[in-house]
């Protein structure tokens, strides 16, 4: 019943434009590096950078966290626990690959424990590309898919 | 007489029949090459006698084509400031080395990795279980020259651009 | 009295790629077994594919967390010997300039992460802001934040931009001033001696037994010093000091890096001063003559090592790093034997271990 009430509600144009508005400048992230992009994690997140004008924090709880980033190549060890990690998080939520080994397996297109590529395990959002990417590039993502939410669930 | 020759000497007339090759590579650098069986004990007189104390790296070599292993510790003399490397060869099919646990504690990780990425069981170390490599992982150890690394990602882009409906 | 194994990491604000598994009793954690692996991805086989000069970028993410400049020299030092090639003076000052101020960036890049593990907010937005100077310092240098590949086989690929120099002393001397502050915002700060002072204390006798390298062996009081004792590059020609600590407690550790940037800062302004004119590279062969060599050179986190065996082609045939924080992840397990679960994330974080560093 409640779930049918929160559906009509949504298909309501201006709610459901108020709530993808709330998701869009709430993105906080998960704290899980799994490559060498972390030092530019830490830097988008400081003051210089500061993606929190954009509403995207870094938060120790996953569960209550909306986006992940997948900081550059994912080995096969941390495939599952990056996927674990995943489903442990509340809907709704996005993933943002950030560089090369993240969207294609990159400098370690060879390698014997590199999953090529993190779209094999998770649906990825919004790619950026770069090794690693500078802090402007993440932010650019970050407002990439902030338009992405703010058409979501509306007719074109 | 030079520190470095100094050390070659003491240990050249400590084990005259073990040492294979000891030489002066250059000027910090020693190279002792033992007998697999004797390490154990020339490791305890580097140690003890010769004040090698500081364990820098445990590494393997694959000689496929003379189907030999060669292990290799390097240590470092804090007072001495040279660095021995005490070398050894040993036959691929079988390869099993005394654990030198008991000479220099530090190398505990070091003997774990080379165990996982060549295949060389020492004896008597207390741990040697998956350090680095996947859970799930049952191919030969990766650093041997038998196993081959995937030539070309071709086929693999191919597919990925035929899932995503063309460039 | 039960004891109970607890899962610490990946997914957690202070492990990064690592795992702790714990065994608990209540508060107090008896045994500490660190479960590695997760950023693994065989470098040393993947060198063996590549030629020397394709390893370059692949052997700067070894370290590409803070400290590429300062980990790529070792590989270079081995194959100049190797080959038996004499670099440039201007190129060797160059190669020391950006592997300093990688160091600089470093240690600040660990006070951050070490007021994150104490809680202390302010003091994680002041040095990541002042490392972002030094990055702008490289990036004008290097034209890249944190991986250059600007060091290469037989010097530096570009020359010293205009104006860098005197761009370079300006903030250094701000840099200087800073340390300052960070000793009134850190270091003397009642709360942060209260959760470092006497935690994770590493003897030098064990230290040496270990075979911890780095800040962390000259913390307990271990005067040990690629670069001075045998100087790579031209350090033999800079004037500067050993810092070492007294107790070799989690403070001491930090307190060492922070005299080590302010070294940093003395080394930089005598090559600024020094550096000669010339020119920045060398042509080098593509192939390497038959061979072996093992060369150290002093990283950010202390001594990096490489065993290269050549075979007389394009390519190594093997390729061996012994990265410091490989070397300096046996003193976790030694350390948290027995102490309380609150201080796990101090001792871990002060040892400053990369886990790119230590999976290869």
């Amino acid at each position: 019943m409640l779930e049918k009430i929160r559906k009509s509600f949504m298909n309501i144009k201006l709610l459901r434009k108020v709530f993808n508005w709330g998701r869009a400048w709430s993105l906080w992230s998960v704290h899980l590096e799994t490559g060498c992009c972390g030092p530019e994690d830490m830097a988008r997140a400081c003051a210089r950078f500061d993606t929190e004008r954009f509403g995207t924090l870094p938060f120790p709880t996953l569960r209550e966290c909306d986006l992940i980033f997948v900081t550059g190549f994912v080995t096969k060890k941390m495939a599952k626990r990056l996927k674990l990690t995943y489903e442990q998080m509340p809907e709704p939520k996005y993933v943002i690959a950030i560089g090369h080994c993240a969207i294609s397996g990159g400098l370690w297109w060879d390698s014997y424990s590199v999953v090529q590529g993190v779209d094999e395990i998770l649906p990825v959002d919004v790619y950026v590309p770069g090794c690693p990417p500078r802090p402007e590039a993440w932010i650019q993502g970050i407002r990439m898919l902030q338009e992405k939410i703010a058409k979501e669930g509306l007719k074109k | 007489m030079s520190v470095e020759e100094k050390v070659i000497e003491s240990v050249k007339t400590r084990f005259p029949e073990d040492i294979i090759e000891a030489k002066v590579k250059r000027k910090n650098r020693v190279s002792i090459s033992v007998r697999s069986n004797r390490i154990y004990d020339i490791g305890l007189f580097l140690r003890d006698e010769l004040g090698f104390n500081h364990i820098t790296s445990v590494s393997g070599v694959d000689y496929i084509d003379m189907n030999e292993l060669e292990v290799i510790y390097t240590i470092w003399s804090i007072d001495k400031k040279i660095l021995a490397s005490l070398r050894t060869k040993i036959p691929r099919d079988n390869p099993t080395l005394k654990s030198l646990i008991n000479v220099w504690e530090g190398v505990l990780y070091h003997e774990r990795e080379t165990w996982e990425m060549f295949g060389i069981k020492f004896e008597g170390h207390p741990d040697l279980s998956s350090l680095l490599l996947p859970e799930e992982w049952d191919g030969p150890p990766p650093l041997r020259k038998d196993f081959l690394l995937p030539e070309t990602p071709q086929e693999k882009l191919e597919e990925k651009i035929k899932r995503a409906g063309g460039w | 009295m039960s004891v109970m194994k607890l899962s610490m990491g990946p997914q957690h604000p202070i492990t990064g790629h690592f795992r702790f598994i714990l065994d608990v009793d209540g508060d107090l954690v008896l045994k500490l077994e660190p479960d590695i692996g997760y950023t693994h991805r065989g470098i040393e086989k993947l060198a063996e594919k590549r030629t020397y000069l394709q390893n370059l970028p692949v052997i700067e993410r070894v370290n590409s967390y803070c400290d590429s400049a300062g980990t790529m020299l070792g590989y270079l030092e081995a194959i100049e010997e190797l080959m038996g090639l004499e670099v440039p003076e201007r190129a060797k000052y160059l190669r020391v300039i950006a592997a300093e101020l990688n160091r600089i960036a470093s240690h600040l890049y660990a006070a951050c992460l070490f007021s994150v593990a104490t809680g202390l907010e302010t003091m994680l937005m002041w040095p990541i802001n002042d490392r972002e100077l030094v990055l702008d310092l490289l990036e004008k240098l290097t034209g890249q934040r944190i991986t250059y590949t600007y060091q290469t086989i037989g010097g530096v690929r570009f020359d010293m931009p205009e104006g860098f120099k005197e761009e370079a002393l300006k903030r250094l001397d701000y840099l200087e001033k800073r340390t300052e502050d960070y000793y009134k915002m850190l270091l003397w700060n009642h709360t942060f001696h209260m959760r470092t002072k006497k935690v994770g204390i590493l003897k030098p006798s064990d230290a040496i037994k270990l075979g911890v390298v780095g800040p962390n062996l000259r913390a307990s009081g271990v005067k040990v010093d690629v670069r001075k004792d045998e100087p790579y590059e031209v350090y033999d020609k800079f004037d500067f000091s050993i810092p070492t600590g007294k107790n070799g407690d989690s403070y001491d550790r930090l307190e060492v890096r922070f005299k080590e940037v302010e070294q940093s800062i003395n080394i930089l302004r005598q090559a600024l001063k020094d550096i000669p004119k010339g020119p920045i590279k060398k042509w080098a062969p593509p192939i390497v003559p038959k061979g072996e060599a093992y060369t150290r050179v002093e990283a950010a986190r202390g001594e990096f090592g490489y065993y290269i065996v050549a075979d007389g082609t394009m390519k190594p045939y093997r390729l061996k790093m012994s990265p410091p924080s490989f070397r300096n992840l046996i003193a976790l397990p030694h350390l948290c034997k027995n102490v309380p679960l609150g201080d796990i994330p101090v001792i871990y974080i002060s040892l400053d271990l990369i886990p790119m560093d230590v999976d290869r």
